[in-house]
């Protein structure tokens, strides 16, 4: 019963997959000006634009473009850049490297955090512990990321304790990995900023869980309180959680453009923004279609999480 | 993790005590607390700028705005900041722009037309080796000008050299570029950065020129690493064993870099900060004068700037004083709606111009706008101070009745297919000498001839400036030519920007720059890092 779900769903999210690319592509050539202008700016001569226009095939009909990108996309080749010249995939392999990197590093942080944070704040429902939370999470998710960043930027690097670097910067052709102190500040911005609605959504559902009547129901046959809320309630608080992870998470892979920009983290939030200003229609392409999967994969964990943690779908799905 | 390499802690200098930076970039990588650093980052305040011979060895880390993917290498179409940065130091043209402005020999020993401006022997400097250590020979320059100029892929310095006939060999050491038009200042398209004298197998993959440094490492739109050039004709120069360049995508992560000790220096940081960033004792501003403008472009040959008083008296609206203080934070001198203040033949004893609003008023009325008149503007961040300068317009014009609506655009739109046809719009431009300025922008022939300039009286006297070989004379007709300018031309020039930089105070060789290239020009040969103790 799961496969046949995971089928459908993965069916249709190629359906998903494809329209995007369409929806991108139109969207793309919608932007005024082309890769050539883009490219030479303020440049740009007649004869300057024509010679690029050239080299780029931009003077192809713009559905056989479609066509050519589709075609290399399904036999895994995704194109040439028309800014660099290079190969997409060459292009953009250490970007999601570096964003696979940062998003890992904030979700592993962020999750098992938000987690134990809101069951604890509904655990100690109107006690100090949860109103100091409460607060804290509701001033940080009210922040943009990017005053939180920059806060701790002030505090760490640039003027109270210069101790962290501010920015992200390794020698060409070295991994971000490499120098991990220079992923901490960015690791822990992101984290200040998910980990809040992580928190929030585990507080809400698990205090709905709690005053629920099989909670009570367990108490009252005397099962002991501890089992009571880590059989019980935190597996049910889990499946809507996971939804909000789910979200987070595909946030994140969608580029944290801000933290990338102001860490100048070379991750693909920046790259997605560099190719819209180089209108270089192949790599937004690439990194749409590669952003859209992202989301979709997560939310197919998400509802996995989901059917794991609910002991109905569970048990019909061992049958 | 903590390899040479680690870029947050190059030792500046070879020197044999620790230096500062060092120290805190030590105890980082031991991750050692917080006390020792906050100790050596209060001690670093303190250093002092480095003065005496400049000393030899250590890395130079220089942020930059801008680049992305699109950044390359080749000598001969530099687009963005970043390239521009790259090809000063990697390549060398004939001639160059110095810091003062002034047209100096480089790869050249001297550029001398004939009595009619036609022909232009070069002789090359003789020794000049390029990276891979052949010489530089009367074979190359050909090849380079083949390059530049090839129809079927002209580079950037191509449209100025329209009028360059042939480029023949006269020796092994001497060149003569024969032209199709007389040109008394064909010396200063010799002098353009984006003509670096290249081998004649040039190819970009392999990028090889004469500059002091080489290229070994290069990454678009991120960083590259430069290395000393061993062979470098210049004495002692230059200092440094590497230059690494680093593109940034946002001002406030290229000031942090600075205040983090990430990197030493950053150019063209946005004027409005100068005096916080200024405040920072481990941080000097290199803060330079410019011929640079940032003019309001009104297209002649459309309503309402097709009338004479119109253009005046949107220039009469603009209080430019006010436009410096707020647009540029006082960092920039007032402009006279005039282009190329440098040039010798600058039309310095026209009046200022100033505010006038009853006389803007009169003459729009005159013109048939006695209730005022609307008008779109169009923007984009094509230049900092830009957007602001815009704002700052449409509410001075205000008192004078001219009611503007700021369309904002983004910067590839705003260069996109209406470029150059924008009614009211605005343009950046480097210093440049009169003529080449006109060149570019001021007759009907020009590339970027943004406010449609076509006057008959005014192309008459470029045209015989163009041709005069007596420089007392051709300034006569320049100054001649710049009081028509004056009096109806289409741009409203308010002020020249300063170029600012920052850097840190143990930097040396850095200094003040004309050109409105950031950093000294980007000359970084003159550059050293002084070890301080």
């Amino acid at each position: 019963m799961i496969l046949k779900l995971l089928v459908r769903r993965l069916l249709v999210s190629l359906v998903i997959l494809f329209a995007v690319s369409l929806l991108v592509f139109v969207a793309t050539l919608l932007l005024p000006g082309d890769p050539a202008q883009a490219i030479l700016g303020q440049q740009a001569t007649p004869e300057r634009l024509a010679a690029l226009r050239e080299q780029m095939n931009l003077n192809d009909p713009v559905w056989q473009r479609y066509l050519s990108w589709l075609g290399g996309l399904l036999t895994g080749n995704l194109g040439f850049s028309a800014a660099s010249g290079g190969p997409v995939s060459e292009l953009l392999g250490d970007r999601i490297q570096a964003s696979l990197v940062l998003m890992g590093l904030a979700a592993l942080i962020t999750i098992p955090a938000g987690i134990l944070i809101g069951t604890f704040s509904a655990l100690k429902r109107g006690k100090a512990f949860d109103h100091a939370a409460t607060g804290f999470s509701l001033v940080l998710a009210s922040l943009p990321e990017f005053v939180i960043g920059l806060g701790l930027i002030t505090l760490l690097s640039t003027s109270v304790f210069k101790i962290l670097p501010s920015v992200t910067m390794a020698p060409p052709g070295e991994a971000v990995w490499n120098y991990p102190i220079q992923l901490i500040l960015p690791t822990l911005t992101l984290a200040l900023v998910v980990t809040p609605y992580i928190a929030r959504m585990m507080r809400a559902t698990m205090i709905e869980v709690l005053d629920s009547g099989f909670v009570e129901m367990a108490r009252l046959k005397g099962v002991p309180e501890r089992d009571v809320i880590m059989r019980h309630a935190v597996p049910h608080a889990l499946a809507p959680v996971a939804q909000v992870i789910a979200m987070q998470l595909a946030w994140m892979a969608g580029g944290v453009v801000v933290i990338e920009f102001l860490f100048r983290y070379p991750g693909v939030g920046q790259a997605l923004v560099d190719a819209v200003t180089n209108r270089d229609v192949q790599v937004v392409q690439a990194l749409s279609i590669l952003i859209a999967a992202a989301y979709i994969v997560v939310n197919l964990l998400a509802d996995l999480v989901g059917i794991m943690t609910n002991p109905k779908l569970r048990t019909e799905a061992v049958r | 993790m903590t390899s040479d390499r680690s870029p947050w802690h190059f030792p500046p200098g070879a020197g044999p005590a620790p230096s500062r930076r060092a120290i805190l970039g030590g105890s980082l990588a031991l991750g050692m607390g917080l006390l020792l650093s906050a100790c050596g980052s209060t001690a670093a305040a303190v250093l002092a700028a480095p003065t005496g011979t400049p000393a030899r060895g250590g890395t130079l880390r220089v942020g930059l705005a801008g680049g992305g993917s699109a950044d390359s290498l080749d000598p001969h179409s530099p687009v963005s900041t970043t390239d521009i940065a790259r090809v000063v130091n990697l390549y060398e043209s004939l001639l160059y722009r110095n810091e003062d402005f002034v047209l100096t020999p480089l790869l050249a020993l001297s550029a001398t037309p004939d009595a009619k401006a036609l022909n232009w022997k070069v002789e090359l400097r003789p020794g000049v080796k390029f990276h891979d250590g052949r010489p530089v020979t009367a074979q190359d320059v050909v090849a380079t000008f083949a390059r530049v100029t090839n129809p079927d892929d002209p580079k950037s310095g191509a449209a100025a050299l329209s009028i360059l006939e042939e480029v023949a060999i006269i020796s092994d050491s001497v060149v003569e570029f024969r032209l199709n038009t007389p040109t008394a200042t064909f010396d200063d398209s010799l002098g353009q950065y984006a003509l670096g004298i290249v081998p004649a197998d040039f190819d970009v993959s392999k990028p090889i020129g004469t500059g002091p440094f080489k290229a070994s490492g290069f990454d678009p739109g991120r960083q590259s690493v430069f290395t000393r050039n061993e062979e470098y004709w210049r004495e002692n120069e230059p200092h440094l064993d590497e230059l690494v360049i680093l593109n940034f995508s946002d001002d406030d992560a290229l000031i942090n870099a600075l205040l983090s000790t990430q990197v030493d220096a950053i150019g063209q940081i946005p004027l409005a900060l100068l005096e916080v960033i200024s405040a920072d004792p481990r941080i000097d501003i290199l803060n330079s004068e410019t011929g640079a403008w940032l003019p309001f472009t009104m297209r002649l040959d459309q309503k309402p700037f097709d009338d004479v008083r119109v253009r005046q008296a949107f220039r009469l609206a603009v209080d430019r004083e006010q436009m410096i203080e707020q647009v540029l934070s006082g960092n920039g001198t007032i402009g006279n709606d005039l282009y190329a203040p440098f040039d010798p033949g600058f039309a310095r004893n026209l009046p200022q111009r100033t505010q006038d609003i009853a006389q803007a008023k009169a003459l729009l009325a005159e013109a048939g706008y006695p209730k005022g008149l609307d008008i779109e503007l169009v923007t984009a961040p094509i230049q900092a101070g830009a957007v602001e300068a815009a704002q700052v317009f449409a509410q001075q014009a205000a008192a004078a009745g001219i009611r503007v609506k700021i369309r904002r655009v983004d910067t590839t739109t705003f260069f996109g297919d209406d470029y150059l046809s924008w009614t009211f719009a605005q343009d950046f431009w480097y210093t440049r000498n009169f003529l080449p300025q006109v060149n570019s922008s001021s007759l009907p022939t020009s590339p970027f001839n943004e406010t449609h300039w076509d006057d008959p009286e005014f192309t008459a006297l470029v045209k015989e400036a163009a041709t005069t070989v007596d420089e007392a004379k051709r300034n006569a007709l320049i100054t001649r030519a710049q009081e028509i300018e004056y009096e109806r031309g289409g741009y409203i020039i308010w002020g020249h920007p300063n170029q600012a930089d920052a850097y840190q105070r143990y930097v040396a060789g850095l200094i003040p720059n004309k050109t409105g290239l950031a950093l000294s020009g980007f000359e970084f040969r003159r550059a050293w890092i002084g070890v301080s103790s």
